[in-house]
């Protein structure tokens, strides 16, 4: 590994109020690349590093439509064409008898699709986090909150970077290698 | 109240609500005249009440729709619950109103009711034998009175006490009433659901005494609730516009609005898919009969109006995050959803009484005089009292910025 492979520069704060403000006036700033980490979840942090739009909604709603249709299709096939039964004199392609059976599958597929959406768009399972080899990052699932500025990012620069999050006042800002 | 910010903001109603309390007034006025000509008029006496009778279970549903949301407010907590609290207690605390609306149903019973007339005027004699079994054991005249006491006593009991531990909260010392309001609202949802369940089968399912569905109380039920909800959001739309409410009501708060409206909706479509489901499935002679009026006569189109409009567009609307979070977006589809509820009414109430599709002038004409009462008497509690408790232990969820 070279010594130049930075993952980026990591600062930390000791209340909710100042990794908010400080993930703002680094979204300000013009760093686009950054991330926040918190013992628990706190919606305004999303907005504060610019983060607005996820995929998962969209995950779950083709999961949900195809399990929809592949609800009521296989039904279809199965009294219409594949063992049709006269069941109370009813025809055999009854949509309101389908309604439970396709509402039933919607919702399992949507919520799979949710969950499993979730873990891929997250890049989940995930065993290696260049984040942990900053030891005082133990703290995130305890009392403090991260902010990160990735080393990819266009305006990062090693030195600059770092005054500029020192300004911000937090506890301890430190490098984070890859 | 710790915060600087709490302490400088005025908690009363803005100016605004005396405006609209005196117009609504003036409209309800010019209607209730309307509506005392069309009832003592001979010949339109009957089409009235028709048309009363939806106006009454429309804003009877806001008003116990607002109360029981109340009370699961007060049994879940969260700030959603907290920043529109007042305005639901505005809507509760009109329940003497609609005990006094009431009233005019003495007038009308017969004209409503085929059991409450006289038996021997029943041509059908299969239909009159049914009608002097159950008169004898249920659905008299006397029984639907004291019923009917019994329910609003209920109603006005719970409005009453929770109306008077949220005032308390108005004044110091800073308080925590929840276990009260706990203790009242665990047993007054439960209250709530058998009394107006009895009220549905009272004053809507009984128009057809030869018909019955163990789940028509509970659309009733959840219709109740999905108006109350719509009604919030429009009142908390108009208030949003002046402090105090600029400054309390959050996009994740309205979020939350967007999405009991969305549950609200699909238990809608859920309980009245059951129905048509079990009643299709069964295909029996004396259960089909209701579908079938309400599928036949041009009936069928406003049947299908309601899939579409009251469920299937809505919830895709619904659907979207960014929608539900923006009050001014959110406001026009609970608007369109308490003129559905109004549809959804007339689909119940009115094929009862005819064969083919038609509309009253009293239908729409009493909803209007009704609810301009309402919203009078609405906008008098509302202004009555400061929009949040500032001395509920609670408030600081609504007045203080989270997280800090």
């Amino acid at each position: 590994m070279k010594t130049t492979a930075t993952y980026g520069l990591m600062a930390e704060f000791d209340s909710p109020r100042a990794l908010i403000t400080a993930a703002e006036k680094t979204h300000k700033e013009g760093y686009k690349k950054i991330d926040a980490y918190t013992p628990y979840p706190i919606e305004e942090v999303a907005e504060a590093i610019g983060f607005h739009h996820n995929n998962v909604p969209l995950v779950t709603l083709i999961g949900g439509i195809v399990g929809g249709l592949s609800g009521y299709l296989m039904q279809f096939w199965i009294s219409t064409i594949d063992y049709p039964v006269n069941i109370g004199g009813k025809p055999y392609h009854s949509w309101p008898s389908f309604i439970i059976v396709t509402f039933e599958m919607t919702i399992l597929f949507a919520g799979i699709s949710a969950v499993f959406g979730m873990l891929a768009l997250n890049g989940l399972p995930m065993p290696y986090h260049p984040v942990f080899n900053v030891s005082r990052f133990a703290m995130a699932s305890k009392d403090r909150f991260f902010l990160i500025v990735f080393a990819s990012d266009k305006k990062y620069d090693a030195v600059a970077t770092r005054q500029f999050l020192e300004s911000l006042g937090p506890v301890s800002v430190a490098e984070v290698p890859s | 109240m710790s915060t600087a910010h709490a302490q400088n903001l005025d908690l009363s109603a803005p100016p605004v609500v005396k405006t609209i309390q005196q117009r609504s007034l003036f409209v309800g006025l010019v209607g209730a005249v309307a509506c005392i000509v069309g009832a003592v008029t001979p010949s339109q006496s009957e089409k009235f009440f028709h048309g009363y009778l939806l106006a009454f279970m429309l804003w009877l549903g806001v008003t116990l729709g607002s109360m029981v949301i109340l009370m699961i407010r007060h049994l879940t907590g969260g700030g959603w619950g907290t920043v529109i609290r007042r305005i639901l207690g505005a809507a509760m605390r009109c329940i003497p109103l609609m005990t006094v609306l009431f009233v005019p149903f003495l007038f009308s019973l017969p004209k409503l009711y085929i059991w409450a007339g006289p038996l021997d005027r029943v041509a059908d004699h299969h239909l009159r034998e049914h009608l002097q079994d159950i008169t004898q054991s249920y659905l008299s005249v006397k029984g639907f009175w004291i019923r009917a006491i019994i329910y609003f006593a209920i109603w006005n009991l719970l409005s009453y006490f929770l109306s008077k531990w949220s005032a308390e909260q108005d004044r110091p010392p800073l308080r925590d009433n929840s276990p009260r309001f706990k203790a009242l609202s665990a047993p007054g949802l439960i209250l709530y659901a058998f009394t107006v369940s009895f009220a549905a089968i009272d004053w809507l399912m009984s128009i057809d005494p030869s018909w019955i569905s163990t789940i028509y109380g509970l659309l009733i039920l959840i219709g109740q609730l999905l108006a109350a909800m719509c009604f919030a959001v429009v009142v908390e739309r108009i208030l949003v516009r002046h402090k105090p409410m600029s400054e309390l009501l959050r996009p994740s708060f309205v979020h939350d609005h967007g999405k009991w409206m969305l549950a609200f909706i699909m238990v809608w479509a859920y309980f009245s898919f059951s129905q048509w489901l079990i009643i299709w499935a069964g295909n029996l002679p004396e259960e089909i009969t209701w579908y079938y009026r309400r599928l036949g006569g041009g009936w069928g189109y406003v049947g299908l109006f309601l899939v579409i409009f009251h469920f299937a567009v809505p919830f895709t609307i619904l659907l979207s995050r960014s929608f539900k979070r923006d009050i001014t977006r959110l406001v026009w589809l609970a608007i369109w959803m308490l003129f559905m509820r109004v549809v959804d009414l007339f689909w119940i109430i009115e094929p009862n009484f005819s064969v083919t599709f038609t509309v009253s002038i009293w239908d729409i004409v009493a909803p209007i005089a009704v609810g301009g009462l309402w919203l009078a008497f609405f906008f008098r509690n509302l202004a009555s009292q400061p929009l949040l408790p500032a001395y509920d232990v609670y408030a600081k969820e609504v007045l203080e910025p989270a997280h800090d």
